[in-house]
């Protein structure tokens, strides 16, 4: 199967490997698996308290080059964006970017539920303040 | 085997387009007249004349299959008919598509889910899709801690590809390479014996008649799945640990 140059450059150079502190109050940890391929995923962002801006993105999967490309855009994308606005990128987005073939859709959806699954634990941290803040966006 | 319970799709009848007589829907052959007949719109099961269970007699599917190699080769039609000259070529690339599917253990638990309704390949993003819909975090198919254990054992295994990579000849590499081969082989072989289990679950509640709406045949169905699913996060630890150990 034919990869498309923007797969090759994302697997060849992947951006934003690595781990951010899984502890911190201020990261979120997103560990997904696609049970098609037997792909894994961790996603890591760190958010401004203040801006609720993700200023930090780390990732770390273990799969095929279009699972790497998927994650090492993601992570690329999320940055400098508001949890909110993260929230919105969707798979489709990552495989038009990406030229993904059909039978490897399943990476791009892997790597929209590992920021989703990131923003949750974020969300989750910050505790009783997270639901209603969703709440005002829903009214 | 089993005792003979009759598989409805078969009993399921039409007319031969030759002699307009009656067959079964799923002959291959007519009985009367001998014609070949049009490929049946059936699943691989019905195409051998099996009922629709996990535990197959391999050396009878094998029998069969050389058998009816023989009698639909397209050679022996090259002086039939425009149309039988067809069938006999789609007959014979649907009974290597069934054969290749049944005799796979794998194959055949994965296509046979899929006839139960299961859309193995589309379930993750099913599930994503739900989610965003609801603005809600995605229920992961797999269960949160074997998703740990198998990214913690990937981190192991590419610390002991990186030593090795470095032209670490080290001992202990090369030790924590095979114990983790062993130790994944382990795990892949109880997931089969756990497989061959529910097949036999499975095979039992078809026994009973059960229909697709039973919910002890819905939860054998399920139970599959689920093992499939870690199933393939096991393959390829066993996969990528073979390969380092062979770099």
């Amino acid at each position: 199967m034919a990869y498309s140059d923007k797969v090759i450059d994302h697997y060849n150079n992947p951006r934003n490997v690595g781990t951010l502190d899984k502890s911190s109050g201020q990261v979120g940890t997103g560990l997904v698996g696609a049970p098609e391929c037997g792909d894994v995923m961790r996603l890591q962002i760190k958010v401004n308290p203040e801006t609720q801006v993700i200023e930090d993105a780390k990732f770390k999967t273990f799969g095929c080059g279009s699972a790497i490309a998927s994650s090492s855009l993601a992570t690329e994308w999320v940055k400098g964006r508001t949890v909110d606005d993260a929230l919105t990128i969707k798979n489709t987005d990552i495989v038009k970017e990406l030229a993904l073939p059909p039978v490897k859709i399943h990476c791009s959806v892997l790597a929209e539920d590992a920021i989703r699954a990131a923003i949750g634990d974020w969300k989750k941290k910050q505790g009783v303040t997270a639901p209603a803040a969703v709440e005002a966006v829903k009214g | 085997m089993h005792p003979v319970v009759p598989n409805p799709e078969t009993l399921a009848s039409q007319a031969c387009w030759s002699c307009l007589r009656e067959i079964e829907k799923a002959a291959h052959f007519c009985p009367h007249c001998s014609k070949l007949q049009p490929p049946a719109d059936s699943d691989y099961f019905t195409f051998f004349g099996l009922q629709r269970r996990l535990n197959i007699n391999l050396d009878a599917l094998e029998k069969e299959f050389y058998s009816l190699s023989r009698k639909v080769h397209p050679d022996l039609y090259a002086r039939a008919s425009a149309e039988e000259q067809r069938w006999s070529t789609d007959q014979s690339s649907l009974l290597n598509d069934a054969y290749r599917t049944l005799r796979d253990p794998i194959a055949r638990t994965e296509y046979l889910l899929e006839l139960e309704g299961v859309k193995l390949e589309e379930q993750s993003r099913a599930a994503t899709d739900a989610a965003r819909a609801q603005g809600k975090e995605k229920q992961q198919v797999v269960p949160a801690d074997l998703l740990e254990e198998v990214f913690e054992l990937n981190m192991q295994l590419e610390e002991a590809r990186m030593g090795k990579k470095m032209g670490e000849r080290d001992e202990q590499v090369e030790k924590d390479l095979s114990t983790a081969k062993d130790r994944f082989e382990a795990m892949l072989a109880s997931s089969t014996s756990d497989l061959h289990q529910l097949w036999k679950e499975w095979d039992q509640v078809i026994a009973t008649g059960a229909d697709a709406e039973d919910p002890l045949r819905i939860a054998v169905r399920d139970k599959m799945v689920a093992l499939l699913n870690r199933r393939s996060y096991v393959r390829n630890l066993v996969r990528d640990v073979n390969e380092a150990l062979a770099a």
